[in-house]
């Protein structure tokens, strides 16, 4: 076999696709957590001996350029054999916030009674809690050490065996350790699977194909991304934008890119970004890779695979020490959730420049982290809750852009009212659509939302929430979208609050959370 | 006499059954898409049965009138401050990679969202009550905004449904067509409750003038709607309940492949219905699977529905090479307008089917009995210039357009393998336990292929393949589903929650009644939907003593871990209400000979899955008898459907007259992996 066949290839990227898509349908199964079996904030992937990614599932585009150097994390720590398992979490090992831990499983294939390394399987979910000084491991920090306990790469399994030690240390550094070691399990099984189903296919197809083809996968997707930077014009593209604080101090935070179009390659540059915080809006280098791969994924606008041959055509310069590349122990809970937002931000900014035509207007560009802890004395019992509230989305070139809604790098559900209000000591007042958020133009950027929460108890409220002081940018004479607000209410007065606070709340306040509407797109006296 | 009918998008088919004299008889009308209930007149007429018939009916009109956005002008009204709950929705898209994807607009405009000052809290406490002065206004506003119909949920309604309860009576005085939630779906989830009920409003009138039409016309007649849960109704409630009458037609398909799954032998089941543009896959563990977590146009529907999954792949998709030099298959279709290359009406692009006919494995004479010509070197051509694309080249047995056919046909098999591995795999089944009812025009080319890349042993084709969910229809049992959210700890005593239930009992046996069943053939199944405290999610256990043992246990089967020790729920008490209806006899013969010589067509060239050539046999399906076997490589052809047998399958005929093949093994292929768990 030296050239690749048209059909096969596609065969092999359903069968690649499905493998992955399995895992996750196991790790849903058998996880213990609403995070995993609700929210489903995970991914999985499957790799090859090299750590190349070769098929992640639809899942999280945080997750996407992360991956892989999780998996080279992997290998770079151990020489596997056949029943190992590799667990990690460190952001500065492979990992991207604490939460998100990972584990990778080799695939070995016997050969002539010798095992043979063909790849890896990984996942990686968003566990709802990992330690640190507040329960849901999302605080506002200033260093990692807070956010949780940190797992460099190591051997949770090793040749099939547990060690228990290792486990047993882990789960004594969280909250929930029944919860954290049932969905632990599930995705050790999460991986066995996607091994099994990689063997099925050796069996079926040989393994001299089924390898050709995960090196194909990767030539035909670096193929795809190569015509699609090919499309764009040359030349040089600058954008930056701004985060509004990092929770401790006031001063924003530049982030800054420059694209450079040769042909069918990209050089991404984000010199000139300032330099990493004490507050936990840092991101690694692991994220600023995954909004660039997401960015180029989604303007590719064609059912591709998710794998590393997308970043192949493109090299990405973030400088050591900056908010988009931090050292360590720079504290990262928020840059996974909201740096990351505004990295997409100032890449599609860059290439609207470029290829005006195929790029929205900036969308929320935040999360609105809302975690809620007390006690709860109708219910006896202590509570927290955590959620992330949707926004406007930006507008496109020819579609106004979508109210209310998660974009880019997340894509978690909301709790409903009816189940929230069982289950916790507050009222929704209101959950609507931000009217007038949305900034005009030719097409208008999609609205935010209006979540008001009353409280029942004496709380602690935490918010880790952006765009508030620096609007959501339209695009070809479009206006920017509204930017957020955080408003308490008490009794009748209307207080508002920082972006990104933590503050204690009575019985009877009421807070408001008002998330950005999405950028508009063009001059808005030509809207028809 | 009885009488299923199925209006499908080309024909309209029927299948009756006479009690007397156990005779059942099949047959098919072009369907009428502009008027689809002109279709059963004409079919009816060429019937003309001497006494009314008891008809059961399955319709896409109100899957179309929902798809389509042609159903009743409607208001909602909610709580003040939730009027926006279903735009919002989950506050999630679609499609991840899609800066374009547009989320649908929500079935009713924001002009027609109206806020009703009044909050209950989740206990049923009234908070805030309803002012029944202020609306009155509102009533002369709908008018003046011609709204046809009205939905209501208002939060919490289904704990205390006081306030929608007198919003439905005011409205309901003035005159209008109203849809409260706490009738439709007294279930928690706000926004799930409230696009259900929407939904119900939105195609009700629809589906009301549809049902008017035709009772009028027949006017003597026993009619019933088939439903999504693979139950039926009487007509005269379908009306109201018309988001239960939503995919109908496959819900047919299913009860019948079940059925004849069943007759034969076979209880674990997975139907396999290929059609045109689409492919429904389902499955039956000894009964069939219901979902109550259904989405159309990604609008949930919280009714329980079989569950259906559908992929975008049939027999007219299209043939393509995409930009990274991949031949892709679907998800644009020919449809039958203009339909694949060979059915020359001017399509140009290479589809499924034409791959089939380029590999000789549809005979164009016997196709559609006839009824359509098939221009066999037009879809040569359009082939051979996809090889060309591609850069498929000849080789010393085939040319280049067979070879880019066989590529066509592992393409859109890689698509249904998928989707079966979702019906079955990831739902956490075993296709080994399983035989596949092959049903719809296109799914006997493929099902055989199918069933060995997966390890399922075997496949049954029904000679009523092609009108199967006429057929179902015919067998269904009345069924009603009632639900209601009661939101208590595990401990509550089983007292209290018959209790709970008693009033659904109550209204389940007053409407099966009044469905005309005995109740000597009323079997009613109590459950309660737990769950762990905190979880998002629910599963449904028998109303039993011990029913918490029986959702650990459940818990553990399910998700492979439970917690005997950790708090439980009980969200909803729900009950399904089954009238079962005598099932019609089959034809049936005693098993003669094995000699299908009889049947045969002569033998003709066709491509095998392995690229070989030669001539092999050809069977009539219609010709075959019970007790007739042979073996692949050959090809049976029915009058609306053709089956490939592989090298290596045996296939029989049973006595019922299903083609039954055996599955040779995949040597090649261990399925036998136990190593999930180590």
């Amino acid at each position: 076999m030296i050239k690749a066949d048209p059909i096969r290839l596609e065969v092999f990227k359903h069968l690649f696709a499905s493998v992955a898509e399995e895992m996750g349908m196991v790790l849903r199964r058998t996880g213990y957590s609403p995070n995993i079996k609700e929210r489903r904030d995970y991914s999985c992937a499957i790799f090859d001996e090299k750590g190349r990614m070769i098929a992640q599932a639809a899942h999280i585009p945080v997750h996407l350029g992360s991956m892989p150097l999780s998996v080279a994390a992997g290998i770079e720590a151990f020489d596997f054999s056949p029943g190992d398992v590799v667990i990690l979490n460190d952001p500065y090992k492979g990992g991207t916030h604490l939460p998100d831990i990972t584990l990778i499983t080799p695939v070995f294939i016997d050969h002539e009674g010798e095992q043979d390394l063909l790849g890896f399987t990984a996942n990686r979910a968003h566990h709802s809690d990992v330690g640190g000084m507040t329960p849901g491991s999302m605080p506002l920090s200033n260093e990692l050490y807070q956010e949780g306990i940190i797992i460099p790469p190591l051997k949770l399994v090793e040749r099939g065996v547990v060690n228990q030690a290792l486990l047993d240390l882990v789960l004594a550094n969280v909250r929930t350790s029944g919860e954290r070691e049932g969905d632990i399990r599930a995705q050790i099984a999460a991986n066995q699977r996607g091994v099994s189903r990689m063997r099925e296919l050796v069996n079926r197809y040989g393994r001299q194909q089924v390898e050709a083809y995960m090196g194909w996968l990767l030539e035909y997707a670096e193929r795809m991304t190569r015509r699609l930077i090919a499309g764009i014009p040359d030349g040089t593209y600058r954008y930056q934008d701004f985060m509004d604080d990092d929770g401790l101090d006031p001063e924003s935070a530049k982030i800054v890119v420059e694209i450079n179009i040769r042909g069918d390659e990209a050089i991404i540059d984000f010199t000139g970004t300032s330099a990493q915080r004490r507050g936990s809006i840092n991101a690694v280098y692991a994220i600023t890779l995954s909004a660039t791969q997401y960015v180029f994924r989604t303007l590719i606008g064609m059912d591709i695979p998710s794998n590393s041959g997308c970043l192949a055509p493109i090299k990405v310069f973030a400088p050591e020490g900056s908010l988009v590349n931090a050292r360590s122990p720079a504290a990262v809970a928020g840059g996974n959730v909201e740096t990351s937002q505004r990295i997409v931000d100032v890449l599609l900014g860059a290439l609207a420049q470029a290829c005006p035509e195929r790029v929205p207007a900036a969308s929320q560009g935040t999360m609105n982290n809302i975690t809620i802890g007390g006690w709860d004395s109708e219910r006896d019992r202590p509570f927290a809750y955590y959620e992330t509230v949707g926004g406007g989305m930006g507008a496109c070139p020819g579609m106004d852009g979508t109210d209310a809604i998660h974009t880019h790098m997340t894509n978690t559900m909301n709790t409903p009212i009816e189940a929230l209000e069982y289950a916790y000591p507050f009222q929704v007042r209101r959950y609507e659509i931000r009217r007038g958020s949305g900034g005009e133009g030719k097409f208008r950027g999609g609205n935010g939302i209006l979540r008001e929460i009353r409280f029942m108890e004496k709380s602690r409220v935490t918010i880790l929430s952006d765009r508030r002081r620096f609007a959501p940018y339209g695009l070809a004479g479009g206006e920017p979208g509204l930017s957020g607000k955080n408003i308490l209410i008490k009794d009748g007065e209307e207080i508002e609050l920082p972006g990104k606070v933590s503050c204690e709340v009575e019985a009877g306040d009421v807070i408001s959370i008002q998330t950005p509407g999405g950028g508009g797109f063009g001059d808005k006296r030509n809207r028809s | 006499m009885r009488i299923g009918i199925d209006i499908g998008g080309t024909f309209t088919d029927f299948v009756t059954f006479e009690e007397e004299k156990g005779t059942f008889q099949t047959y098919k009308v072009l369907s009428t898409p502009e008027n689809p209930s002109q279709a059963i007149f004409n079919g009816l007429a060429e019937l003309a049965p001497i006494e009314p018939p008891y008809i059961i009916h399955g319709s896409t009109i109100a899957t179309n009138a929902l798809l389509e956005r042609k159903g009743a002008r409607t208001a909602l009204f909610s709580t003040k401050g939730f009027r926006d709950v279903i735009a919002i929705g989950r506050q999630i898209r679609s499609k991840l990679y899609d800066f374009f994807a547009h989320r649908p607009d929500p079935l009713v405009p924001e002009e027609l969202r109206f806020e009703v000052d009044e909050r209950v809290d989740h206990r049923g406490n009234v908070l805030i009550s309803l002012e029944e002065d202020t609306l009155h206004d509102l009533c002369e506003q709908l008018r003046g905004l011609n709204v046809e119909s009205v939905a209501i949920c208002l939060l919490f309604s289904f704990a205390n449904p006081v306030h929608e309860k007198t919003i439905t009576r005011v409205l309901r005085e003035s005159g209008f067509l109203v849809s409260p939630s706490c009738e439709v779906l007294p279930e928690f989830r706000e926004y799930e409750r409230a696009s259900t009920t929407v939904i119900n409003a939105y195609v009700s009138p629809v589906v009301d003038r549809y049902l008017h039409a035709l009772e009028e016309r027949l006017e003597a007649a026993d009619f019933h709607m088939m439903q999504s849960n693979g139950g039926s109704i009487r007509s005269s409630q379908a009306r109201k309940e018309a988001v239960r009458s939503i995919l109908s037609g496959p819900a047919g398909g299913v009860v019948g492949a079940f059925h004849v799954g069943k007759l034969a032998g076979y209880e674990y089941v997975i139907g396999f219905d290929m059609g045109g543009t689409s492919t429904d896959v389902s499955l039956c563990d000894g009964e069939i699977r219901i979902t109550k977590e259904a989405e159309i146009d990604h609008f949930p529907i919280r009714i329980p529905m079989i569950d259906i999954h559908t992929v975008g792949s049939g027999g007219g998709s299209i043939a393509f090479v995409d930009a990274g030099g991949a031949l892709r298959v679907g998800p644009q279709s020919a449809c039958a307008d203009p339909g694949p290359v060979c059915y020359g009406l001017g399509g140009i692009e290479p589809t499924v089917t034409d791959a089939n006919l380029v590999l000789g494995r549809l005979m164009p004479e016997f196709f559609l009995e006839g009824r359509m010509l098939l221009n066999r070197q037009a879809a040569d051509d359009a082939l051979e210039a996809l090889a060309e694309q591609t850069g498929i080249l000849a080789d010393a047995d085939l040319s280049s357009a067979q070879r880019a056919a066989l590529g066509v046909i592992e393409v859109v098999n890689t698509h249904m393998e998928r989707a079966l591995r979702v019906i079955s795999v990831e739902r956490g089944h075993d296709p080994r336990d399983f035989t596949l009812v092959s049903f719809g025009g296109a799914g006997g080319l493929h099902a055989a292929q199918l069933a060995r890349a997966l390890g399922i042993p075997r496949v049954l084709v029904p000679p009523t393949a092609s009108t199967l969910s006429a057929l179902g229809m015919l067998t269904a049992d009345v069924i009603k589903d009632y639900v209601q959210t009661v939101m208590l700890a595990g401990a509550t005593p089983i007292e209290e929650l018959k209790q709970l239930m008693a009033p659904l009992v109550d209204q389940g046996l007053r409407e099966l009644q009044r469905e005309g069943v005995s109740k000597d053939r009323i079997t009613l199944h109590r459950e309660l939907d737990m769950r762990y405290e905190g979880q998002g999610y629910e599963l449904a256990v028998p109303l039993t003593a011990d029913f918490a043992q029986a959702f650990h246990a459940s818990h553990r089967k399910i998700y492979g871990h439970s917690a005997p020790d950790s708090p439980i729920e009980i969200v909803n008490v729900r009950l399904r209400a089954i009238g079962s209806v005598p099932s019609p006899s089959f034809p049936r013969a005693p098993l003669g000979s094995d000699d299908a010589e009889e049947a045969s067509l002569g033998r003709r060239p066709f491509v095998q899955m392995d690229g070989a050539m030669s001539p092999r046999p050809f069977y009539q399906g219609e010709r075959l008898k019970p007790g007739h076997t042979f073996r692949g490589p050959a090809i049976v052809v029915y009058k609306d459907t053709t089956v490939y047998l592989p090298m290596g399958d045996r296939a029989r005929v049973d006595e019922y007259f299903n083609l039954i093949i055996e599955i040779q093994p995949n040597t090649n292929l261990s399925l036998r992996e136990n190593d999930d768990q180590s």
